[in-house]
């Protein structure tokens, strides 16, 4: 019965490899591209220019997010559309820049970039480099899921929020979902 | 997916069959029966990937998207919906009524808003709403009960102060202001616990006429408006209830931004009452959105909504056309107000005969808004235009297409020629357009209406959006002064386009405006916009008076006019007019047209109509440069006198006696409107992202198939020996 050999190859074998090799893909590109991301960065900081990471990118970095002690360091990229968050996670271009008055937002999916998210606590610090106000400490003020037809958040022009938003729950495997899991934090005022 | 599968296992059998043909019958349908039941399962996971990666797929896809308010709370503190249930149920109901009447080239309309209060507290209703952008609103009344207490007009401040001390001191009261010429907010204040109240609101405005159609237009929503810029921090709060900030860009960002109803019911019903008289007989009388029932009683029709009630998310257009050959070619009105003499011309040019003779190479430029509030319907409507655009372009032509939201994008570097090749393109460009983000139109403008050398060519930049930006005033400037050679024409999209940014956009970019509102119309409108953009242009207009007239007459300078366009003109003279002459230029000949005045109609609202041209041109003097006080003393004047509401005069009504008891605060209620037809509120307000990856699924899934594979090899591998001794059995 040599003959339905072919029939497993071609209807089971190859679509195998494609779905293991498309999910790596993804997985890839999300660690490769940061990697790539982090030398624009470092250009993009002592300029006042945007260095696309790649020729044919469509975005640029705008901050760098880093949780020691989660061994978090991620380069945050313009704009939040699918696209995007395949190499990182994106600030909404809507919302404040990181650390200007008002509720900035970053997204990142939650299998890659941002599953580390499940592990910060109230009171933790995350820091964020931006080129405009240099390196920012910003204080978790609270964790939280909502259904994203319902996500609000404080309207205060006075002081800076940072919002990190991914996929709830962690560890599903089935994208989409209305849930979102959003940890909100506070920049820190430093006294001098 | 499936087709595949079987003509592959056509091709593969055909030739198996031939292989083996020596094969023994017997073993021959052993082997067709195993094939079968291997092909019968392989069809079967066929299919079930394909359900499996199309559920992935869908749920990616249509999973709703979220809506942020982020500047949508004003008690300051974290906010979840369903923390606070029924947050809209404490908000005064609305039902709107209007009667439109319409003679000439005039429509005198009543609005009346019917505010009723549901809660047990004294309250403060705050309502935005759209009206025509020519609006001349002059009357507002309010209904307590029977009694009912006459506006007056005042200067913007004055009338906020009269207002806001009538609110302190107990008394009803209501302040009709103008945000923008189509954008206006009526605050009632002290509404009692379940008690109702009517202002009435009255406006004129003129019909918009072209190609030998009447159009009436009647906005009834608010398209959200984009707020660039940067929230500015301020200590003292101008009072708006909006949903956006003030910004450095839109400093009134929080007045023009009502909060918006999401939920499944539309709200504030509006009935629409319509008397008629053309003035001549019709050959069309249509409503181009909504069913109407049409009643005729001589020469006067009454136009009614089939329903009765139609929700307020949609604008409601009534268009008719007379029969060909009482088509008017021209048309004048007067009225007479404390001995000075108020003319309305309306002349319709005859239509050129046939095409530019020798039609110049054009460059085009093509804008498509791609923002969020372009998304589903309306982002269709403009991918349609500009496709049927494209085809209309001539070998010679050059073009270029540019799309902005957040960011603006081209599609090639500099315009090229509309090679068959290049169309191609553009076409997959469109195509593949998608509508999501901001509405950072000035980039857009500022590089489509660059610098060009390219001498030989006719620059025309076509526009296409819903227009629904805050920053208007700062886009008729670069667009004004930026303009050079090229012409602005645009087409405003969707089912509430923000007609004051389409009319004045055209207005200062020397091209004109349409609107499509729906798929079905862009054939119609965009046909009748390429006749424009081809037929030569009448120019030069210039208007003549008899020596001894001394005249006034708005706008100053007479615009060119395209294609099916007719001149419309105010003019205040101290003498009735007995005659006037008008010239102009097309296709290199001159034209001209003399004008008896004997058989001029009188007509209420000429007067009106005169002021508010007035306004309108002083408003526009400012981007040429016009100081801004001298612009406001001159409105003040014009608009007092012709108890007019404008960008510095209000209408404010108050109740003689108090009625609310000093010890109770009114709470401030800001009246959500609804989402215009077809938009999605996830779209227009941005999003959370979309933020899980299929990336494990992908991998769980490829494990199995691998597993799958592997295992049914060992299977057939275990029972091949069977077949291998039957083949040799012979």
């Amino acid at each position: 019965m040599k003959i339905n050999s072919p029939y497993i190859i071609v209807f089971l074998f190859i679509p195998g490899c494609w779905f293991i090799g498309q999910g790596l893909y993804i997985e890839s590109k999300a660690i490769l591209a940061q990697h790539l991301l982090e030398q624009a960065w470092e250009k993009t900081k002592t300029g006042k220019n945007q260095y696309k990471p790649w020729p044919w990118a469509d975005t640029w970095p705008i901050a760098r997010l880093t949780v020691p002690r989660l061994d978090i360091d991620l380069i945050v990229l313009a704009g939040d559309r699918g696209r995007t968050l395949a190499f990182g996670p994106g600030h909404n271009l809507a919302s404040a820049l990181p650390g200007a008055n008002g509720n900035s937002l970053i997204s990142a999916h939650r299998d890659t970039h941002f599953e580390f998210l499940q592990h910060l606590q109230p009171g933790e610090q995350i820091f964020i480099e931006t080129a405009q106000a240099g390196t920012q400490t910003f204080t978790v003020t609270s964790t939280r899921t909502v259904d994203m037809d319902n996500a609000r958040f404080i309207d205060d022009s006075s002081s800076s929020y940072v919002h990190l938003v991914t996929c709830f729950p962690f560890g599903s495997v089935i994208p989409g979902g209305s849930q979102r899991y959003i940890v909100s934090a506070a920049l820190q005022i430093t006294t001098q | 997916m499936l087709s595949l599968n079987t003509n592959f296992f056509k091709r593969r059998t055909r030739r198996e069959y031939l292989h083996d043909s020596y094969k023994p019958q017997k073993s021959f349908l052993a082997t067709w029966l195993l094939r079968f039941v291997i092909f019968l399962l392989l069809v079967i996971f066929g299919l079930l990937i394909f359900l499996f990666s199309n559920i992935a797929f869908a749920d990616t896809h249509n999973s709703k998207f979220p809506n942020i308010e982020i500047n949508n709370v004003s008690e300051g503190s974290l906010l979840i919906k369903s923390e606070i249930p029924g947050q809209y149920q404490q908000i005064p109901l609305l039902n709107t009524n209007v009667d439109i009447k319409v003679s000439g080239m005039l429509a005198r309309s009543h609005i009346k808003q019917h505010f009723k209060n549901t809660s047990d507290k004294w309250i403060e209703a705050v309502y935005v709403f759209p009206l025509p952008e020519t609006a001349a609103v002059d009357h507002l009344r309010m209904h307590i009960g029977e009694r009912f207490i006459e506006g007056v007009i005042q200067e913007k401040q004055v009338a906020k102060r009269t207002y806001e001390k009538a609110k302190r001191e107990g008394k009803k009261a209501a302040l009709v202001e103008q945000q923008r010429p189509n954008l206006f907010t009526n605050s009632v204040a002290n509404i009692a616990p379940g008690e109702s109240i009517i202002v009435e609101i009255e406006y004129q405005q003129t019909l918009h006429y072209e190609q030998g159609h009447f159009s009436l237009r009647f906005p009834m929503a608010i398209t959200p408006r984009y707020i660039p810029g940067a929230a500015i921090n301020e200590s003292i709060s101008l009072n708006g209830t909006g949903w956006a900030r003030n910004t450095d860009q839109v400093i009134d960002a929080s007045q023009i931004t009502p909060p918006v109803h999401t939920g499944e019911n539309k709200i504030s019903p509006v009935s629409i009452n319509i008397v008629l008289n053309p003035g001549f007989p019709l050959s069309l009388l249509t409503s181009r959105y909504h069913n109407i029932i049409k009643q005729q009683h001589n020469e006067i029709f009454h136009v009614s909504l089939e329903n009765g009630v139609t929700p307020s998310d949609r604008d409601f257009e009534l268009v008719w056309t007379p029969q060909v050959n009482h088509i008017p070619k021209a048309a004048v009105f007067h009225e007479q107000i404390n001995g000075e003499n108020y003319q309305m011309f309306l002349i319709a040019p005859p239509e050129s005969n046939g095409y530019n003779t020798q039609p110049l190479a054009k460059e085009v430029t093509y804008i498509i808004d791609t923002s969020g509030s372009m998304h589903g319907i309306s982002l269709a409507q403009a991918k349609q235009s500009l496709l049927l655009a494209l085809d209309s372009l001539r070998l010679h032509d050059k073009f270029n297409i540019i799309q902005f939201n957040s960011i603006t994008d081209q599609l090639f570097s500099t315009a090229q020629i509309a090679s068959f090749k290049n169309i191609l393109i553009a076409k997959q460009y469109i195509n593949n357009l998608q509508a999501d983000g901001g509405t950072e139109m000035a980039p857009a403008l500022n590089l489509a209406l660059k610098k060009n050398s390219e001498r030989n060519f006719v620059h025309q930049v076509i526009f296409l959006t819903d227009g629904s930006v805050g920053n208007e005033t700062a886009l008729f400037d670069i667009i004004h002064k930026k303009l050079g050679n090229s012409r602005l024409f645009t087409i405003g999209i969707g089912s509430a386009p923000n007609s004051y940014f389409m009319r004045k956009a055209a207005q200062f970019g020397r091209g004109s405006f349409t609107y499509i509102s729906n798929v079905n119309e862009v054939n119609e409108k965009m046909t009748s916009l390429f006749k424009k953009l081809e037929s030569p242009l009448m120019t030069d207009i210039k208007i003549q008076f008899d020596d001894d007239i001394i005249a006034e007459t708005w706008p100053k300078r007479i615009p060119d006019l395209y294609s099916g366009e007719p001149v419309i003109l105010a003019i205040k003279s101290d003498k009735p007019l007995q005659q006037i002459s008008l010239h102009g230029t097309r296709a290199l000949a001159p034209w001209k047209a003399q004008l008896k005045l004997n058989n001029s109609k009188p007509s209420n609202g000429v007067g009106t109509f005169w002021a508010r041209k007035k306004i309108a041109a002083l408003m526009d003097s400012l981007h040429n440069g016009a100081k801004h006080q001298q612009v406001r003393t001159d409105i003040l004047n014009v608009a007092l006198t012709h108890h007019l509401v404008s960008k510095h005069t209000s209408l404010v009504a108050v109740d003689k006696t108090p009625s609310r008891p000093a010890d109770s605060e009114p709470n401030k209620h800001a009246m959500p409107v609804n989402l215009p037809h077809g938009q999605h509120t996830a779209k227009t307000f941005g999003r959370l992202a979309q933020t899980a990856t299929s990336a494990e699924l992908n991998l769980i899934f490829g494990l199995t198939l691998l597993l799958l594979g592997i295992a049914l090899t060992v299977l057939l591998r275990s029972s091949q020996p069977t077949f291998s001794i039957n083949k040799k059995t012979p």
